[in-house]
């Protein structure tokens, strides 16, 4: 089950930070995302890791914790997508299918005239969107 | 570099050094007593060796010497495995101690990233936490399946005083009172044996010491006994015996405090004791233990036939699993090869360390004897790390040991600790920051929270220290740390970590965590009870909108909580609560331009001019002389306002919580100086200091409140609900002449905390005052003038909501509240359609009586006021003679009428004049309403000519009631002007039955209306023609004159508004129609509510220049049998023209009247036809004619024209003319003579003639039904 996905600015901003659990763990999750923040610098800052997948934007795995399993993804725009997932077997090609609807769906939802770059993203239709993209992630792996 | 000069090398030289166990009679330790030490703690300074210098061969022939080398001195009674709690227990203190050396640091300013950033390592991990790590490593002391603290030799000490000190010494190596770990087995109790005989040279002559020694050395062997005295020096040498401990006072433990009876030859014996003990026993007895044991090892495992036998040895033998694996007595080959490692490890020979404990490895792997197994995989790892051969070898050995002693449960918990810890080490030697602090990480999660908030922290650190440094891993893992330190009550450490970690917080917006972080610091400083630093960390949360309402609630609690405690008022720049948006800042004073209202202000400053254009004199008349107008200029730039007269500032405050929040005394901040001459300088400096420095430079705030008798300032208390904004208006009233200065505002949260802000001048651009006037940027300073009278003004029941045509009496209100008489007083409105003023003469009339028509017709007052006919806008002089004495107040009568429905501004300027001399020669009075004027009765006539008589229309007037709810009464209709009369049609002279008009109702009335003027047609009109006709049945008698002022001040409004719309060149004609409100309620109305509505400009539907009659007899009674008859008949043609039209008169006897439809004749009498609709109500008349006339034209006319067919007039403007006609009919009946046709032609007169319509010019008709019944006479 994924508890949680953020929007990350290419400032380290946080533009979007959704749970998806009833327990009462924002500041856990902002932590974790927060966190995961350096693993992802690094991973731009050394290429080498990824280099097989030069132009890759999904990061992959970028660290688990104890109950946790950390993904990342990469915009062309530096924008960084980060999902909390607590399913300790997620396949790759789940991940990247979640990350790359979940690109679609920030795309729209930045391209709202109204949206202020740069801000938080307060659509409530992207937040729709990504609720049901996140369930779906649920019930494919499921 | 060398391994063993890192940091973790030290830590193994200094830890794994051999044991000497101390055992010792009660009298020798009260000898050491005196000086406040025991024996291991007087010996143990002089147990390392920098510089031993030592030849050591072990089991290689090359001998090496050591040069740095320590012994342990520990009691036999220590010798033993401690309780774990107890353990912990002595741990504490090595952190609370670092506590209160914590405190002096958490008073200073949280560290920044660019500090922490260059701090070296020895900084970020201070001392206290390495020595952590040791007592941590130290609490595994004297395990069973680890050698190296098993003790290597014994020390007995025994005093010179004891009696029979040789059976002492034979009574302390007692095996009851020795360690386990000799009893049980589990080490060889044969160890080295070393007698001293400890002497107290203040108990006795040295004699009996050596005499004891004899008798020692001849029983227990001469080289093993040793004497020692001590307690040689005076009490009066104790402060020399002080300096002398001085080199090793380092080392000395901290409870030295009694006094010193050591003399420096006593240290000096010690250390040459110790010297000797450690040079010549025990290292010669390490070397030859290590040779023994590695005989014994390599005959019976070294070389292939042992290998090949241990293993069929070991696999034959069936070992039962147990957590520790099996019972190893120190007889068994795997603990004398652990003893072989672990002396050869203590004695640096790592190499063969290693081959026997990766041989011993292998052994334990087979016996599933894990936690020994993970033992000896540490110490290979250790000894791999100090050769420095295979990094990945050390790495994999720690592994292995950690992971192993993890596996095995509780019991292995503390040896996985500090294997992480030698592991962490050795990764932080090698540069692997990352990967120790992914270790210390693990480590922690095992511990007891107090360890592992000290293992986290380290953690932390080790992301700071990696390249580049991972400061959001820093960061958490130090907030992790710091919930550990507060959950194991260590505030302080909790508080100082947390603040190591704001600096990571604080640039990106993730206010979730800053939010916490700030909390959790400022309520701990809260607990530790410096709360001023607590506050501070805690304004950063107060103002959280995103946060959730109880965490809002909890915030703010603790806030106040330990602002209450704190005792006092607390002064906060720039506090959060509630958000003064300064953008919003607007500041209102009023130099010349004063405002009746707040609201006033709004309006932009060019309406105000635009209406004032007329009002004010022009700048070069108010500068009479250049040189009065000196000062004046010099104030040009900055903003004047008047003392006495409040300055006021609104600006929007906004409550960012879901709570409310009590704001009280709210109020400006400010100076004036009532000096001129600092103007210049102070405005320019006050200008250039942004608003940084003012924070350092601005007086504090209880100096600026002691201005009060310069000036007066409002305060404002409020209350601010959940997420509310608000507008507030300060007010500071300056007394005195001079400069003001408005520097800030400020207010007090809650009772509790008094914020305040200062503005910020940079930002002048946002705050400019494009209201105020458009060439001024506001600056804060105004300059403050003599006092000015000034007038106040109201008009009395403004109505905001009115119906359209509502006519109003009302009164403008002027007052003079200074001291100072006002003169020369103009009005100017903007729109007189809706305010006329009124006459004094106005003033107490009773309304709407004074405008009902009296019986002396006094129509002599009509226009006496002369509209400037500029229906823009209207400027009224008062009579010269009015002028407003100071306290005084002036009313004037206003006429109000609601003429078109919509939403209206109207804006009053009043001028007046100075009674005195002053700064100022005039000010104005802005006034401005906002009114909604709601659809009442739409009302539109349309007239059409009367076919039955010239100089007559018909009218036909549709009300429509446009309201939802009001019902009107219809009271009366006027035509304007003397010309006009009107009055009901005779066939329905009464309109009772429809004086009332309900809402939505629409409701025609038809009426007639005559030319009285029309000369040419004058015919004996004796009846009574008035222009005003009653619509009610009982009002005929009270009409309304609508030749008075207002009515007639608002008709002429009107007329100048509608000229636009009417199209009609001629015969214009003006209605007014008086209505009254009629109240649905029983309740009677105060308010008498009186409408009018102005219709002008309305034409007749006539849009022939000619405009022709049939007259002649109705009845003829002829006597058919004599010959036919004749009748006469004359057509009356009248040219309504300026111009003079040709008309020619055509008759035909093509159509015959056969049928005759009484009802036709009067529909068509009574035939009424929109205006708008002209063209096609002709083609329907005309088409109707064709077909009449092609459905008779078979037949023969029973009646023919004689006398003439075509007749050609030549008409004069606006004059009549008659054709005499003749018609011969044959047989009674009732005939239609309209068988006839009219053509004309407009002949123009010379001069241009704009806007005429061309197929007026020229035309025909048809004749209108003239009916004429001729009866057979007798």
């Amino acid at each position: 089950m994924i508890v949680c996905v953020a929007v990350v600015g290419h400032q380290n901003n946080p533009l979007y930070l959704q749970s998806f659990t009833e327990a009462d763990d924002a500041l856990k999750l902002h932590h974790i995302v927060h966190c995961s923040l350096d693993v992802i610098d690094e991973r731009v800052s050394n290429p080498k890791r990824s280099a097989p997948t030069l132009n890759e934007t999904f990061l992959g795995l970028l660290y688990p914790t104890e109950n946790y399993k950390v993904y990342g993804y990469l915009t062309n725009t530096k924008v960084k997508f980060i999902m909390v997932t607590t399913d300790l077997d997620v396949k790759d090609a789940d991940a990247r299918n979640f990350f790359r609807k979940f690109h679609a769906a920030y795309v729209d939802a930045v391209s709202n005239p109204f949206h202020v770059p740069g801000k938080k993203i307060a659509s409530r239709s992207f937040g729709a969107r990504v609720s049901t993209i996140v369930k779906s992630f649920g019930s494919g792996t499921s | 570099m060398d391994p063993l000069r890192s940091y973790l090398g030290r830590i193994l030289l200094e830890e794994i050094t051999p044991v000497v166990m101390v055992l010792s009679t009660p009298l020798a330790e009260a000898a050491c007593r005196k000086n406040g030490l025991s024996f291991v703690d007087m010996l143990s300074p002089f147990s390392l060796f920098k510089k031993i210098d030592v030849p050591v061969r072990t089991a290689s022939e090359v001998p090496y010497r050591l040069q740095m080398f320590k012994i342990r001195m520990v009691y036999a009674s220590d010798v033993r495995k401690e309780d774990c709690e107890v353990a912990d227990e002595k741990i504490k203190p090595v952190v609370s101690e670092a506590n209160e050396k914590a405190l002096p640091d958490l008073l200073s300013d949280p560290p920044q990233a660019e500090d922490v950033l260059g701090k070296p390592e020895a900084e970020l991990c201070p001392l206290w936490i390495k020595k952590f790590n040791r007592e941590l490593m130290r609490t595994l002391s004297f395990s069973e399946h680890e050698t190296f603290d098993h003790p290597v030799a014994c020390l007995l000490v025994v005093s010179s005083m004891d009696k029979e000190p040789v059976n002492k010494f034979v009574d302390l190596f007692n095996t009851n009172q020795l360690p386990s770990l000799l009893n049980e087995g589990i080490m060889d109790p044969q160890i080295l044996k070393h007698y001293l005989v400890l002497h107290d040279q203040q108990e006795g002559p040295q004699d009996i010491a050596v005499n004891v020694l004899a008798e020692m050395r001849s029983t227990l062997g001469l080289n093993d006994c040793k004497l020692l005295c001590i307690n040689s020096s005076t009490e009066a040498g104790g402060s020399n015996a002080d300096n002398s401990w001085l080199p090793y006072k380092a080392l000395v433990l901290n409870n030295h405090d009694g006094s010193c009876i050591l003399s420096v030859d006593d240290l000096n014996e010690i250390k040459d004791f110790m010297q000797d003990f450690v040079s010549n026993h025990i290292i010669p007895y390490m070397e030859q233990k290590i040779r023994v044991l590695n005989q014994q090892v390599a005959t019976t495992r070294k070389g292939f036939r042992n290998q090949i036998k241990n293993l069929w040895w070991r696999k034959r033998d069936d070992v039962p699993e147990a957590p520790n694996g099996p019972m190893y007595t120190f007889t068994s080959i795997e603990s004398q090869i652990r003893v072989l490692g672990d002396f050869a490890f203590m004695l640096r020979d790592y190499e063969l360390a290693l081959s026997n404990y990766r041989l011993l490895a292998t052994d334990y792997k087979l016996d599933k004897a894990w936690k020994r197994f993970a033992g000896v995989q540490e110490m290979s790892g250790l000894c791999y790390f100090i050769l420095d051969q295979s990094r990945k070898d050390a790495e994999y050995c720690m592994e292995n040991a950690f992971s192993t002693y993890l596996r095995i449960g509780s019991s292995g918990q503390r040896n996985a600790t500090r294997c992480g810890l030698w592991w962490a080490e050795m990764l932080k030697t090698r540069g692997q920051y990352r990967e120790a602090s992914n270790v210390y990480f693990r480590v922690s999660n095992e511990e007891p929270s107090l360890h592992s908030a000290v293992l986290l922290e380290q953690a932390a650190c080790c992301y700071l220290l990696c390249n580049p440094p991972m400061l959001r891993k820093y960061g958490f893992h130090l907030i992790l740390a710091g919930n550990s330190y507060f959950v194991s009550d260590q505030k302080q450490h909790a508080v100082r970590v947390y603040r190591n970690a704001l600096f990571v917080y604080k640039q990106n917006p993730w206010s979730y965590i800053n939010n916490h972080v700030h909390f959790n610091i400022g309520r701990w400083y809260g607990v530790l009870g410096i709360l001023d630093v607590a506050i501070k960390h805690l304004l950063e949360v107060i103002a959280c909108s995103h946060q959730s309402l109880t965490t809002q609630n909890m915030f703010l609690n603790d806030f106040f909580h330990y602002v209450q405690s704190m005792g006092k008022k607390f002064d906060v720049y720039k506090l959060q609560l509630p958000v003064f948006n300064m953008s919003s800042l607007k500041v209102l004073h009023e130099d010349h331009r004063t405002y009746a209202s707040h609201a006033d202000v709004g309006v932009s400053e060019s309406t105000w001019q635009e209406l004032e254009e007329e009002l004010i004199p022009s700048s070069s008349i108010v500068k009479t002389n250049w040189l009065d107008t000196q000062p004046m200029r010099k104030y040009k730039d900055s903003c004047i306002c008047v003392a006495g007269e409040a300055v006021k500032l609104s600006v929007e405050l906004k409550n960012p919580l879901q709570i409310p929040v009590a704001v009280s005394g709210i109020s400006i901040i400010c100076q004036l100086s009532s000096t001129l001459d600092a103007l210049s300088s102070d405005v320019s400096g006050l200008d250039l200091d942004g608003g940084e420095d003012k924070v350092n430079t601005e007086p504090s705030i209880s100096m600026l409140e002691t201005d009060g008798d310069k000036f007066t300032l409002s305060k404002l208390d409020i209350v601010l609900g959940g997420g509310e904004s608000k507008r507030v208006q300060l007010d500071v009233t300056p007394k005195v002449e001079g400069i003001l200065k408005l520097v800030g505002i400020r207010w007090t949260l809650s009772e509790s905390v008094v914020g305040y802000q200062y503005f910020e001048f940079n930002a002048q651009k946002k705050i400019k005052k494009g209201k105020r006037g458009p060439h001024r940027s506001w600056n804060n300073s105004l300059v403050v003038i003599k006092g000015l009278p000034k007038l106040t003004g109201s008009i009395d029941r403004m109505p905001t909501k009115a119906f359209a045509g509502d006519l109003k009496l009302l009164t403008l209100n002027l007052r003079n509240h200074s001291e100072y008489a006002v003169k020369g007083i103009k009005m100017k409105l903007s729109n007189p359609r809706f305010l006329i003023p009124g006459d004094s003469s106005d003033i107490g009339l009773k309304f709407p009586h004074c405008l009902k028509r009296h019986v002396q017709s006094e129509s002599s007052v009509v226009s006496a006021k002369t509209m400037k006919d500029n229906f823009k806008s209207l400027l009224f002089a008062f009579p010269q003679d009015i002028e407003i004495q100071a306290g005084a107040a002036l009313s004037w009568p206003i006429w109000f009428h609601a003429a078109t429905p919509g939403n209206v501004s109207l804006y009053i300027s009043l001028y007046y004049e100075m009674g005195s001399s002053s700064d100022i020669k005039y000010r104005t009075l802005r006034m401005h309403f906002n009114l909604e004027v709601l659809p009442s009765l739409d009302v539109s006539f349309s007239v059409s000519t009367s076919s039955s008589r010239l100089q007559e229309y018909i009218v036909r007037m549709d009300v429509m009631n446009k309201t939802p709810s009001e019902s009107f009464v219809l009271h009366q209709l006027s035509c304007v002007g003397d010309k006009w009369a009107v009055s009901a049609l005779a066939a329905c002279s009464s309109i009772n039955s429809v004086e009332t008009v309900s809402e939505n109702q629409a409701v025609s009335y038809f009426f007639k209306i005559k030319d009285c003027e029309a000369d040419s047609c004058k015919e004996a009109e004796s009846d009574s023609c008035t222009s005003d006709m009653a619509l009610c049945p009982g009002s005929s008698t009270d009409l309304f004159d609508i030749a008075r002022s207002p009515f007639v001040d608002f008709h002429h409004q009107e007329r100048c508004r509608q000229v636009k719309m009417a199209k009609g060149p001629c015969s214009l004609l003006d209605f007014v129609l008086i209505s009254k409100a009629v109240d649905n309620s029983s309740k009677p109305t105060p308010d008498f509510e009186l409408l009018s509505h102005h219709t002008c400009h309305c034409s007749a539907l006539s849009q022939n220049p000619i405009w022709w009659l049939m007259e002649g007899p109705r009845t003829i009674s002829h006597d058919f049998s004599k010959s036919y008859c004749e009748a006469n008949l004359q057509l009356v043609i009248h040219n309504s023209e300026a111009h003079k039209i040709l008309v020619r008169v055509v008759t035909f006897d093509v159509i015959p009247e056969k049928t005759v439809h009484p009802h036709d004749s009067t529909s068509a009498q009574g035939g009424w036809y929109d205006v708008s609709l002209e063209s096609d109500v002709k083609a329907i008349s005309s088409s109707k004619s064709t077909h009449q006339e092609k459905r008779s034209s078979k037949s023969i006319p029973p009646y023919v024209w004689c006398s003439l067919s075509c007749a050609q007039i030549e008409l004069q403007p606006d004059s009549c003319a008659r054709v005499p006609l003749k018609v011969c009919i044959f047989a009674p009946g009732t005939y239609n003579f309209s068988n006839y046709e009219l053509q004309w032609k407009v002949h123009l007169s010379e001069g241009p003639h704009v806007g005429e319509n061309e197929n007026r010019l020229s035309g025909g008709g048809l004749g209108y039904p003239f009916y004429v019944t001729v009866l057979q006479g007798v």
